[in-house]
């Protein structure tokens, strides 16, 4: 059985069970239900030799992981995961109840969305370039027999790549900072990524309650006003992907 | 809002979401077999899968690759 996600039901096992009639697995298969106490696990009779490596497929999961989330909390499983069998589910469960539910606990009532904050790598590094010009007493002392060296000209020009590089740093930091402090009063956990690439220099997500989410959307409307050399995008709200932190064991 | 805008969105949001299904969530410790066809083509640890698109593309290619060569 394909497995798309572990449940919080509660006493919701009936409106569970309404909202699996109107949502199909992928390949079309219908949805069914593993219960456990207060948890249940949602799959899918697919078997091994029918889950392809195909995009259309990975993106009709996180579909059905969705739709559930709008419903119910729920811990997303990773795309491909399978079980032989319900009772091997039910073990597995069992087995893991306690780190289930704290993982649930964590994520309740709560969504995911993602920022990525864009630069224009040449255009940034130029602007604060000029805002911290080198002093000339930072520059290496000059050669008092050869004024023109190329060891010289080549240790500058180090100096100013590595300054070059701390002052984007400080700049990336500072704005993480600015954000964090939005984030504070949103009462939200996140984590960043620094320079995932030279454009991309913040990769971040945030795990916050429900309804919080339109005032996420101003915070990252201000940031945006505020840092017009920058793009902003925010996504989700998501299933907590980046916030369940374990291995079924 | 013009089309190259959508478009880049449309797909920051597909690259998103691929990024966490693939690579994000809870992990299944055990085996995963992800098949092209009924053969089963790749065979690993759950925690050693698919992590980007472009792999998956690159099993994909393998696949066609294979067939031409099968069918001569």
């Amino acid at each position: 059985m394909m497995i798309y996600a572990i449940l919080s039901v509660n006493k919701d096992s009936e409106k569970l069970n309404v909202l699996l009639g109107g949502i199909k697995g992928i390949l079309g298969a219908d949805l069914s239900v593993v219960n456990f106490d207060n948890v249940a696990v949602i799959g899918s009779e697919t078997k091994r030799a029918e889950l392809m490596a195909d995009k259309s497929n990975a993106i009709e999961y996180a579909g059905v992981i969705e739709s559930l989330a709008q419903h119910f909390t729920l811990l997303p499983m990773r795309y491909g995961s399978i079980m032989e069998s319900t009772d091997a589910i039910i073990q597995m469960l069992g087995r893991n109840y306690s780190e289930i539910q704290q993982n649930l606990l964590k994520v309740e009532n709560m969504w995911e969305f993602g920022l990525k904050v864009f630069c224009d790598p040449e255009k940034l590094k130029a602007d604060l370039s000029r805002k911290s010009d080198i002093p000339p007493s930072c520059l290496a002392e000059p050669d008092p027999e050869l004024q023109h060296s190329i060891y010289r000209d080549w240790v500058n020009k180090k100096l100013k790549e590595h300054r070059n590089e701390e002052m984007l740093l400080t700049y990336v930091n500072s704005v993480i900072a600015e954000i964090t402090g939005y984030l504070t009063g949103l009462n939200a956990v996140n984590k960043f990524k620094k320079m995932a690439n030279t454009s991309n220099i913040i990769d971040a997500v945030f795990l916050l309650d429900k309804d919080k989410k339109d005032a996420l959307i101003h915070a990252v409307s201000d940031l945006q006003n505020q840092h017009g050399g920058l793009s902003f995008i925010l996504t989700g709200p998501w299933p907590p992907y980046n916030f369940v932190d374990f291995t079924v064991k | 809002m013009n089309d190259n805008v959508i478009d880049r969105s449309k797909d920051i949001t597909i690259l998103e979401v691929l990024d966490r299904v693939l690579n994000k969530g809870v992990i299944l410790t055990g085996d995963i077999v992800i098949s092209v066809a009924d053969v089963d083509l790749v065979y690993l640890g759950v925690k050693l899968m698919l992590s980007s698109v472009e792999t998956m593309e690159q099993l994909k290619a393998g696949k066609a690759v294979g067939d031409k060569e099968l069918n001569g």
